[in-house]
């Protein structure tokens, strides 16, 4: 079972944040952070992590401890990024990006090579985590060491799709 | 939470709305009126009708006019929107953005700078799902401009009814073009809707339309 969980405080943004993913991955539960139950993770085989709107930081409250045990994969897209590195004992750090920037990967990885567009929207990235793209000096894409736990501080599914498709194995 | 929704008159900001209402209040609409006619970021006919529309709808209007010049309509939207936050205590903006990034980008940088939150409500959204919600959300908007091939003069004042979806679906498989005109092919207007007291009855339009391009141009309407 596919499981999205939605990162918004708001269920206005998650008409923006999770439907297009939703839209893209197709059959899936979604659930929003704070009403994620043992059983939801226990019946997993992928999670996506989502997004939220700039103003959004209630995420950052909840303890995310189930991610450093949990084994199948995980694709953390922006917000979603800094809770796979707060999860795995990582620091974030304020660095604001918005709009439509270059990509350049850095690292063999199962979702995409070479240097694309991408369009991000946050205002804190992260730290310590291993480098699979860059854009300018900050991390694009990021890997949990010995996990299958992948994080995109952009939003793939504005311009790059085709990331999300590979990671629930559409591609 | 107290929203202002950037509002043009057209389908896209008004369904926009509706979505938004579902779980906030609106506390305004915002329009930048933009005398240049190539702007990305405005440019929409029949703009000066967002006054009837507001008061069709019983919601102040915060109107501003901008000479559309390429960043410094940036900034008018700006004073528009910390105008629509100081006098009507909007804690958000509410957009009918659909994919483009380039108007999504400008807007949450503003929104950004004014601590405001951002809902696109539309964002990513199908075109063809877009226009048929249009439709069962009861929004009855017509073509008030078109400005790609195939799109002719036939279309100009015409309702977004399902024959219409149907035929720019269909359209849409013979050009490079967006049905629901995401990519600035068609503009609308919104005549009446959910949340409309009164409808607009446009009284007096002219057509004009040469080289793939025309407008429906509303000159005398009315409240009813």
């Amino acid at each position: 079972m596919m499981l999205i969980i939605s990162t918004c405080k708001d269920a206005l943004s998650e008409i923006e944040f999770v439907n297009p993913i939703v839209a893209l991955v197709g059959e899936c539960v979604v659930k929003r952070f704070d009403k994620v139950k043992p059983e939801d993770i226990a019946t997993a085989d992928h999670i996506i992590i989502t997004g939220t709107t700039l103003q959004d930081f209630d995420y950052l409250k909840k303890k995310w401890d189930w991610l450093k045990t949990f084994k199948k994969p995980v694709l953390g897209i922006c917000a979603g990024m800094q809770v796979l590195a707060m999860a795995n004992g990582q620091k974030l750090v304020n660095a604001e990006l918005i709009g439509v920037h270059q990509v350049t990967v850095t690292d063999i990885n199962p979702f995409c090579e070479g240097s694309f567009n991408a369009y991000f929207l946050h205002t804190k990235s992260v730290e310590g985590l291993d480098v699979l793209a860059i854009v300018g000096k900050l991390p694009a894409m990021v890997k949990v060491r010995g996990k299958e736990q992948y994080g995109c501080i952009f939003h793939p599914e504005v311009l790059n799709p085709d990331i999300l498709r590979r990671f629930v194995g559409k591609i | 939470m107290r929203l202002g929704v950037l509002y043009s008159g057209g389908k896209d900001s008004t369904l926009a709305l509706l979505k938004a209402k579902e779980f906030h209040t609106i506390a305004c609409l915002i329009s930048i009126v933009s005398e240049n006619k190539e702007s990305f970021m405005f440019h929409t006919p029949n703009i000066e009708v967002t006054k009837l529309q507001a008061e069709a709808m019983k919601l102040p209007l915060v109107s501003v006019k901008t000479r559309g010049e390429k960043e410094k309509e940036l900034k008018d939207l700006k004073n528009a929107i910390a105008s629509a936050k100081r006098t009507f205590k909007i804690q958000g903006i509410v957009t009918g953005a659909v994919r483009s990034t380039y108007q999504a980008t400008r807007i949450q940088h503003i929104c950004h700078e004014l601590d405001l939150w951002c809902f696109n409500p539309l964002w990513l959204l199908d075109q063809v799902a877009l226009l048929n919600q249009v439709v069962k959300c009861k929004i009855h908007a017509v073509i008030s401009g078109v400005f790609a091939e195939p799109l002719d003069k036939s279309y100009l004042g015409k309702p977004i009814d399902k024959a219409m979806i149907a035929k720019l679906a269909k359209a849409a498989q013979t050009h490079a073009i967006n049905p629901a005109g995401e990519g600035g092919e068609i503009e609308t207007t919104v005549l009446s809707a959910p949340g409309f007291k009164k409808k607009l009855v446009v009284k007096k339009s002219a057509i004009e339309y040469a080289n793939h391009a025309g407008t429906y141009a509303m000159q005398e309407v009315v409240l009813k």
